[in-house]
């Protein structure tokens, strides 16, 4: 929170304001990583009911989106945040629209779960629950480093993409061979797949979320820069 | 109680009450200036009174009534009186008998007791004269080269006389005047050519031709105005006093026969009227006490004028040096302090300061220099009109540097900033905005040196005011204003009537007259001023937001 | 194939980016004041510290900072206003054509002629408008009607008065309304067509309508004169300048376009006082 500096505004109203829109941040994100985190587990376990619970808590997320969403657009018209705060009221509104697409992401993830797999199918999931756990580390890390506004640990982060990226490929490889080893595992396979590209999906979103981190204390829109640039930034 | 305390209205009740007081002092000194002044213009009644004495004998008095009063029976105990023991009070009358060529008094007392029978007959007649005051009497012939006349002749001729007269009047001042004052203008140019020795045969020649001129015409007008005196002396009246006297009175002497008891309302109130226009453009009689006072409103005027004229550049242009252009230091707040404390000096300092300093300095030296011919009688090295301005322009210059510095300190100084940041100059933004904009309290400053300066008779009478002046200061004569010369003052006359007349008995209702009138003058002079300032003011009005 | 990057076209319709200019290395075109290491005293209180930088010309530049920061000294140094001021020496230099203003020789009329001023209050003279108008042209010696008449149009014009005040010209310009008083003393510096108009807080006395149209109106005249804008509306400062210097007790903080500053400050106590912190 160092980073922030909410609390020294002249205006008291204008902190409370700002700290009450970053706590249901905060609140989103972690229930945005809950979500996830229940979604694989209901996968990697079968578990129906976990999976009916994930799909039916989405909404929250939703309205998370509305109200932080709806705040801030209340700030811009009354305080007109300049600098600092107007970066950080931009970067929320950005992190919001990609949490909540992570909670769709997650949705989709719990949907597999209500699929059946014959136990030889077991072993597509356990390659899917490796890549789960990675996304769901990269999507916690990010959330550490948006409490923090950690733009170190944000540009380090960042990296983590582009591992998931490769694990993501490795696992299409893989999941092609059952294909054409086994055409009549295809729906299933394809389910697997679907789910796959959801945590790749959400491996990107995370990769914004560094990058909201890296405009908010950089003050640079990052989103089309290469690696080495944004690498440069930290030196900086 | 307590609450009533509270509320404040015993502030607003005590400060009313302040402005009530002030109020009610300031109606009540001008509706007693008002009524006994403009009485003194409105015809009174004429009565006869006949009276018995306390040997028995028999008198007549005529005259107006000018004052009553009521004296305790007590105080008159030495009389021996034969009075009802009841009364407590008897009446004593003051009646202006005029005719003071027959008695040493023209006024008198008379008891109420003595008085047997008091009436107002109608032929009775006040004759206004020349000199020696009114004469109160009947009229019993009029006498037309020696023949007597019907007496309804009376106005044809009095016109005829006043037509005359007007003639005179007119020779006298304007071409006998002019004459004169060419002819002394001569023999001091001569006198100048004298002491600087230039004076030629062909100048002295040239100079003596134009003397003998000068006299030439000098003689025809004076046979002429021989002949006129000669026209209106042809004719008299002659009138009964109220002691059976027959008195002689030339036409020449009389100025206005009137039947006061014959009179009706309207024909007194047109008198009344005809009598205060009378009062303001005549020239003053019998030392003061009687005629108009019209030399001295207009030196009053003449002088307030010349004052403001001098003082108001004066005064400004030492309020703009001290405000903006000295330095903010020690020495400026001292002079400052010490303009101010100027305003509180007695004026009588200022007019022995007068006296001493311009008189007799600056006027003597400019009599050595430019006026050698006329000396050893001094041209400006005596009281004149000039000094009197110039030292009541010192008298009130630190009124108009106050008053004129306080207005300026008060323009916003974005009014000079706005000025200056367009490329103009200190003293083009002085000229062209601060000054228009400072108007106002420079009016404000100089309406109050004019009500103070009109005011003043002490310094005055040290440096040039006198009871009666020759001539006006402004005449028809080359340079046409005479600024050595001597003039009159109302509140100088004042003061003259009524505490150094002959008679102030008489003199008492011009007193109050004159200082209605000095009041009303004071009041116009600071009407107009205050008028000019206040269009200033809409015109300048500040920016208020 | 698509011809054109999309980064090209990025930068072609962003009318921000192409005026950026480099502040520190501007072309001795550009400059309209180039303020070199001045130093300003009240009597032995330092109220300017060693103030670099140069002012573009025909761009709108803002000072802002909190009160007492030196902002509006800096301004009234540039047509030397602080003259007036008892005991304000000065040291350093403002380079005007690249001639010192504070030499010795410089007629200081000729100086505000060319620097001319509009200040916090509405003042405009009690005079009519239109000889409010002319004043300065007046001053500079300038007698024939025709001319007058000319550049009394043309300057109410430019300062979009024209149409609210041509029936009344020889009205009493105090019966204006506060917003039109300030644009007829705009009108009147622009008169003397100076080349750089100073603005000290010109709508702090104004209500909101009335500051937007002097926005607008200062956003019309950069294209004839150097604008440099003093203001505490932060937001007027963000609206109407293309760069803006950060002052804070006598330094110049930061100065930079206005666009970065708003949004990127780079130093703290620009952060601090934009965003509304404890300083």
């Amino acid at each position: 929170m160092d980073n922030l500096q909410i609390g020294r505004h002249i205006s008291g109203q204008f902190n409370e304001d700002l700290e009450r829109v970053i706590n249901n941040v905060m609140h989103m994100g972690g229930l945005v990583e809950k979500q996830l985190s229940d979604a694989l587990a209901s996968v990697e376990q079968g578990n129906i009911d976990l999976a009916k619970q994930v799909l039916s808590n989405d909404y929250q997320v939703n309205n998370y989106e509305v109200r932080i969403d709806n705040e801030c657009t209340r700030i811009i018209a009354k305080r007109q945040p300049a600098a600092g705060d107007l970066r950080l009221i931009m970067a929320i509104v950005k992190t919001i629209s990609d949490l909540e697409r992570i909670g769709d992401e997650a949705q989709k993830i719990a949907k597999v779960a209500l699929e059946s797999f014959s136990s030889s199918q077991q072993d597509l999931l356990v390659n899917l629950d490796n890549l789960g756990r990675r996304v769901l580390e990269f999507l916690q890390l990010s959330l550490d480093a948006f409490t923090r506004m950690d733009c170190d640990a944000a540009i380090k982060i960042h990296q983590m993409d582009e591992k998931i990226n490769r694990e993501y490929e490795a696992l299409m490889r893989q999941l092609m061979t059952y294909m054409m080893e086994d055409p009549r595992s295809i729906p299933q396979v394809m389910t697997v797949i679907w789910s796959a590209r959801a945590l790749e999906r959400i491996g990107d979103r995370c990769q914004n979320l560094c990058e909201y981190i890296i405009y908010f204390v950089k003050g640079k829109v990052v989103s089309h820069s290469t690696a080495e640039d944004i690498k440069n930034l930290e030196a900086k | 109680m307590n609450k009533w305390f509270k509320s404040g209205s015993p502030w607003i009740w005590l400060s009313a009450g302040g402005v009530s007081i002030s109020l009610i002092s300031v109606l009540g000194l001008l509706w007693l200036i008002a009524s006994r002044g403009l009485s003194y213009f409105w015809p009174s009644e004429l009565y006869q009174f006949d009276l018995i004495d306390k040997h028995g004998a028999k008198s007549v008095v005529i005259g107006e009534i000018y004052n009553r009063e009521e004296i305790p029976v007590s105080q008159l105990a030495h009389l021996n009186l034969v009075l009802d023991p009841e009364q407590e009070v008897l009446e004593r009358l003051l009646i202006k008998t005029g005719n003071r060529e027959l008695v040493s008094l023209d006024f008198r007392w008379l008891l109420s007791h003595y008085i047997q029978k008091t009436q107002t007959p109608k032929d009775l007649v006040s004759v206004e004269r020349r000199t020696n005051g009114n004469f109160y009497g009947y009229i019993e012939s009029v006498v037309v080269d020696g023949n007597e006349v019907d007496s309804n002749q009376l106005d044809k001729l009095l016109t005829r006389v006043d037509n005359f007269q007007d003639k005179i009047d007119e020779l006298q001042k304007s071409d006998i005047g002019a004459i004169n004052y060419q002819l002394e203008r001569l023999r001091l140019k001569t006198r100048k050519y004298k002491f600087q020795d230039k004076l030629t045969a062909e100048l002295k020649a040239q100079i003596d031709s134009e003397v003998a001129t000068l006299n030439q015409s000098y003689i025809i007008l004076e046979q002429e105005l021989m002949g006129y005196r000669q026209a209106i002396s042809r004719d008299h009246i002659v009138m009964r006093a109220m002691d059976g006297q027959l008195v002689t009175i030339n036409f020449e002497y009389i100025l206005k026969v009137t039947f006061n008891n014959q009179l009706s309302i309207v024909e007194k109130t047109a008198m009344f009227f005809s009598q205060i226009g009378y009062f303001l453009i005549e020239d003053p009689r019998e030392a003061n006490t009687e005629g108009g006072v019209f030399p001295a409103i207009f030196g009053t005027v003449l002088m307030v004028l010349l004052m403001t004229v001098i003082v108001s550049p004066l005064g400004v242009v030492a309020a703009i040096y001290l405000h903006e252009y000295a330095g903010k230091n020690a020495f400026t707040k001292l002079l400052r302090i010490s303009v101010i404390n100027l305003a509180g000096v007695p004026s009588i300092v200022y007019g022995v300061f007068g006296l001493g300093f311009f008189v007799y300095m600056v006027g003597g030296s400019l009599d050595q220099l430019f006026y050698s011919e006329n000396l050893p009688s001094p041209t400006f090295g005596t009281p004149g009109v000039l000094w009197s301005s110039l030292t009541l322009a010192i008298l009130t210059l630190p009124v108009v540097i106050v008053s004129t510095e306080e207005g300026l300190s008060r323009i916003p100084s974005e009014m000079r900033f706005g000025s200056l940041a367009l490329g103009a100059t200190k003293a083009e933004t002085l000229w062209r905005i601060i000054l228009p904009i400072a108007s106002p309290a420079i009016m404000t400053g100089i309406i109050l040196a004019i009500a103070r300066a009109a005011g003043e008779v002490a310094p005055l009478m040290l440096v040039g005011v006198v009871k009666m002046a020759p001539n006006l200061p402004l005449d028809g004569n080359f340079p046409y204003l005479h600024l050595d010369r001597k003039f009159m003052h109302l509140g100088f006359h004042i003061y003259d009537v009524g505490f150094q007349s002959p008679n102030v008995e008489a003199a008492r209702p011009l007193v109050f007259a004159t200082a209605l009138l000095l009041v009303t003058i004071i009041v116009t002079l600071n009407m107009t001023a205050v008028s000019i300032r206040n269009r200033l003011r809409e015109k300048y009005k500040m920016l208020e937001h | 194939m698509i011809s054109i990057s999309p980064r090209a076209l990025a930068t072609g319709s962003d009318p921000s980016l192409a005026s950026k200019l480099d502040l520190n290395n501007l072309a001795p075109e550009q400059v309209a004041l180039d303020i070199n290491k001045l130093n300003l005293y009240y009597g032995k209180k330092q109220a300017l510290n060693n103030i670099t930088m140069s002012i573009p010309k025909g761009q709108v530049t803002a000072f802002i900072g909190p009160s007492g920061c030196g902002k509006s000294t800096l301004l009234r140094c540039i047509n030397r206003m602080n003259d007036l001021v008892d005991d304000c020496h000065i040291s350093g230099e403002i380079n005007l054509h690249g001639n010192n203003i504070y030499n010795k020789h410089v007629d200081v009329a000729e100086l505000r002629r060319k620097v001319g001023m509009v200040f916090q209050r509405p003042n405009p003279f009690p005079k009519t408008i239109y000889e409010n108008v002319v004043y300065g042209l007046r001053i500079m010696g300038e007698n024939n009607r025709r001319r007058l008449d000319d550049a009394a149009e043309k300057s109410l014009r430019s300062a979009a008065l024209w149409n609210e005040v041509k029936d009344r010209l020889h009205e009493s310009a105090l019966g204006l309304s506060g917003g039109q008083q300030q644009r007829l003393v705009i009108a009147r510096a622009i008169a003397i067509q100076p080349e750089v108009l100073l603005l000290d807080e010109p709508t702090s006395a104004l209500d909101p309508i009335s500051t937007l149209t002097i926005e607008e109106l200062i956003n019309d005249l950069k294209k004839q004169f150097t604008v440099v804008i003093v203001t505490h509306n932060m937001q007027q400062a963000a609206r109407v300048s293309d760069q803006t210097a950060f002052m804070y007790m006598g330094d110049l903080i930061e100065y930079s376009d206005t666009n970065t500053l708003f949004t990127t400050p780079q130093k703290k106590k620009t952060e601090d006082y934009i965003t509304g912190r404890y300083g």
